[in-house]
């Protein structure tokens, strides 16, 4: 929700990841909701590709983990952002990262993460969701980061004027699909080659590709898990991290660098490619062709910021969740009244 | 002896001025035809109440077949195999989406439009409802392509709403983007449109009918009795039926034109209009009833009172006005107001779908064959948000529905798919409709 006559708020997030499939979808939600903590970003949208309800409830975790604290859309007006799930998502499958903080119970053997999501109709229909969101926003101040296969957008497209609406509201769009080192097809686009297809022909505006072979250029050191996230003592996306794999392991940041370029594109954590258009083979690689028209550009790691790079990361993933009131803009303190004094004598004119 | 000659379905019963429409009797079936009330024509309506519901008291918290019904709902216990109960139904168009202040405004006028009005009070830009779109398509069935009734306040100008104009809270039905259709409040008015033609009359004709008149059905008597030698006794008993209901509405509008003939001159009422909210809308209701019945028209909408309202209830003991009531800041003392007050609307509505369902259509009945909205474009005036709506459908919309079920959509899902999808139900099928992302599945019969 805006506020008029407020300026212009910081710019609005639809976030959309295939929750569960990879552990930096969940690091880069934390870096999302610690970007929103320190006012750089709102998150207005949160979606997965995956049709799992444990992919939707675990993103819920997350959202209601900075709740209300952190976001003013969890619970903004004791309004619960809806989560919204693909119902006609490539990626089902559940993983350790999903079902262990899920099932995790506290110390009274309730269960450790809250959340509202246990049948289809406690999440959102996705393109209604991502258009609703785009309505809601100022002009050029909404940012799309995808870090799932297109599946979720490539139907958003689909809907009546829906085009209009994002060149109107939105900024560009931040992926994370294929690679652009020369290797073989990446799970997000092998996963739905049709929607990767459809959303690159499509979408309106210009689209930063990260590929993954950013995230295997620059690691999330596991000790941090166990140092930063340790102020809580649940934490959802440290717990994920243990049951993703066998610690410790230095995670891929695909997603995370899609989020942080997204927000900080003035930080230049990352070299640009030159503009060109990514399109899809019918095995799901991604080419690129330069052109000076070219509406998509890919993320290029400097090794020059490499350490910068992960100061951010977990600097930004670890936040504490602030309390935070709603995003009222600061009232001038106004001058104190004066006290009342006796009006003076007005002088008579002078003949 | 049989003829084979039907009687039209069209046939009035003439009279001075007067053009009286009948409902469907079996004689107008063909010699031999069977199910001819299998044929009786689906009408789609919208009944709207303003400023939300006491949530708390309106929501069910199960999906599937009626059970127990909520607090609000109770009056409807008897019938509820009749209705179906929606959860998450959202107007996005209802937002704020940057405009501030006015959801009053926005959420009445986006209400059957699905797009977002224009803030103005001057400059008044919304879209065409989806009662229009039908009534567009196949009102020329019918004497009247749609009906627009209300009970409150028909005025089309001035600021109602933080900016939004008048029009925007006053009215359901908009013809284009910039005419909306007012609602017609005064049940005389409403009466002389479905069954007078007063306007073909002189003033001088109009004073010496009305010092002469005792009923409207006194100018068709002769029409009456030769119809009525050709009947079976089946359709004179409806015919009968039928007319009482007429004149019974006719002693409704004198007594309540007598009542107001004592009111404190110092309160201005319109001429004609109850001062009991619940009788003003019996006798709403009740013309529309005939209407429905006799086919005068298949598309209407009735805004019980206007968005914003702060009219009181003292009828039920509330002297309160129910807009600030429903600012109630979690009182209980006010939310239990709120929740009587929304009850006390139900409890109307509930006597209104009794009568439907008490009129017969061959084997079926008024309400089977009608599928009518009842809702609010606010969920909670408290918190003015406009997801999750408080909505009920009543009747089958000639064997479309499958009620007596709760059916929770999909958050975000918006409303605009169910009228997108009622509409479908009357024949017209638009490509698109406000802001609909596509139709309702899983709410008909098949």
């Amino acid at each position: 929700m805006q506020f008029p006559g407020q300026g212009k708020p910081p710019a609005g997030i639809i976030f959309d990841s295939a929750m569960g499939s990879r552990i930096d979808d969940a690091l880069a939600m934390a870096l999302l909701y610690g970007l929103d903590g320190k006012n750089e970003a709102r998150v207005i949208s949160v979606s997965v590709s995956k049709s799992n309800l444990h992919s939707a409830a675990f993103s819920e975790v997350i959202g209601r983990f900075y709740a209300g604290a952190v976001s003013g859309a969890f619970g903004a007006f004791g309004r619960n952002l809806p989560v919204g799930m693909a119902d006609n998502g490539k990626l089902t499958e559940d993983s350790p990262m999903l079902l262990v903080p899920l099932s995790k119970k506290n110390a009274e053997g309730q269960p450790a993460y809250q959340h509202g999501i246990h049948t289809l109709v406690d999440t959102a229909e996705v393109p209604a969701l991502l258009r609703n969101a785009f309505t809601s926003q100022v002009d050029q101040n909404c940012m799309v980061i995808v870090t799932g296969p297109a599946t979720n957008l490539a139907q958003v497209l689909d809907l009546p004027g829906v085009k209009d609406w994002i060149t109107r509201k939105v900024r560009y769009l931040a992926i994370v699909a294929g690679n652009f080192a020369g290797g073989g097809p990446e799970l997000n686009v092998k996963s739905d080659i049709a929607a990767a297809k459809k959303l690159f022909a499509e979408w309106p505006t210009q689209i930063i590709v990260t590929g993954s072979e950013v995230g295997q250029a620059i690691r999330f050191p596991a000790e941090n898990i166990e140092v930063d996230f340790a102020f809580a003592k649940d934490h959802p996306v440290a717990d994920a991290y243990r049951a993703y794999q066998q610690m410790p392991y230095d995670a891929e940041t695909t997603a995370m660098a899609a989020v942080l370029s997204a927000i900080r594109p003035n930080e230049k954590y990352f070299k640009m490619s030159e503009s060109g258009t990514v399109t899809i083979t019918p095995e799901g690689k991604t080419n690129f062709s330069a052109s000076a028209g070219g509406k998509h550009q890919y993320l290029i790691v400097d090794p020059a910021k490499k350490e910068q790079v992960v100061k951010a990361y977990r600097e930004l993933a670890s936040a504490k969740p602030v309390v935070r009131a709603p995003r009222f803009r600061q009232q001038k303190k106004e001058e104190p009244a004066k006290p009342v004094t006796e009006a003076k004598p007005v002088a008579e004119p002078k003949p | 002896m049989i003829t084979g000659k039907a009687l039209p379905r069209r046939t009035f019963l003439r009279g001075l001025g007067t053009a009286i429409a009948l409902p469907v009797l079996d004689a107008m079936a063909p010699a031999f035809a069977s199910q001819l009330p299998g044929k009786a024509p689906v009408r789609m309506g919208f009944v709207y109440v303003p400023n939300g519901m006491d949530i708390r008291n309106w929501n069910l918290d199960y999906e599937g077949k009626l059970g127990k019904l909520s607090r609000i709902m109770q009056p409807l216990e008897p019938f509820k195999d009749d209705i179906t109960v929606f959860g998450n139904l959202t107007h996005n168009n209802g937002r704020a989406l940057l405009d501030g202040a006015g959801d009053h405004g926005r959420c009445c006028g986006s209400y059957l439009t699905g797009v977002q009005p224009k803030k103005s009070f001057t400059d008044i830009h919304c879209g065409i409802s989806c009662d229009q779109i039908v009534a567009n398509a196949i009102g020329n069935q019918t004497r009247f392509p749609s009906l627009e009734l209300g009970m409150e306040d028909a005025r089309q100008a001035g600021d109602c709403d933080s900016g939004y104009s008048c029009a925007y809270t006053n009215n359901l039905a908009w013809r284009s983007e910039t005419q909306p259709l007012p609602p017609t409040l005064d049940p005389r008015v409403l009466f002389e449109r479905l069954f007078g033609a007063d306007a073909g009359l002189n003033p001088e004709q109009k004073a010496r009918r009305n010092k002469f008149r005792r009923s409207i059905l006194d100018f068709v008597s002769d029409d009456t009795r030769k119809l009525e030698s050709n009947l079976g006794p089946t359709d004179k008993r409806k015919l009968e039926e039928y007319l009482s209901s007429i004149r019974e509405i006719e002693r409704q509008l004198e007594r309540a034109e007598k009542d107001n003939a004592q009111i404190n001159p110092g309160m201005e009422k319109p001429y004609g209009v109850p001062a009991d909210f619940a009788e003003h809308f019996k006798l709403m209701t009740d013309m529309l009833t005939v209407a429905m019945q006799a086919d005068l028209s298949r598309v209407f909408t009735f805004l019980v009172t206007r968005e914003g309202t702060s009219r009181s209830y003292r009828e039920i003991g509330i002297a309160d006005g129910h807009h600030p009531l429903t600012h109630h800041q979690n009182k209980p003392e006010l939310m239990e107001k709120v929740s009587q007050i929304n009850t006390y609307h139900v409890k109307q509505f509930a006597g209104w779908v009794e009568k439907l369902k008490s009129i017969k259509e061959g084997n079926s009945s008024l309400l089977d064959n009608s599928m009518i909205v009842y809702g609010a474009g606010l969920t909670d005036g408290n918190r003015h948000n406009h997801e999750d709506l408080p909505t009920l459908i009543a009747g089958r919309g000639g064997n479309y529905f499958k009620p007596g079920r709760r059916i929770v959509v999909r958050k975000e899902t918006p409303m605009s798919n169910l009228f997108l999808t009622m509409m479908d139900r009357m024949g017209v099928h638009a490509e698109h409709f406000g802001d609909a992302t596509g139709r309702l599945n899983g709410i008909n019969l098949s």
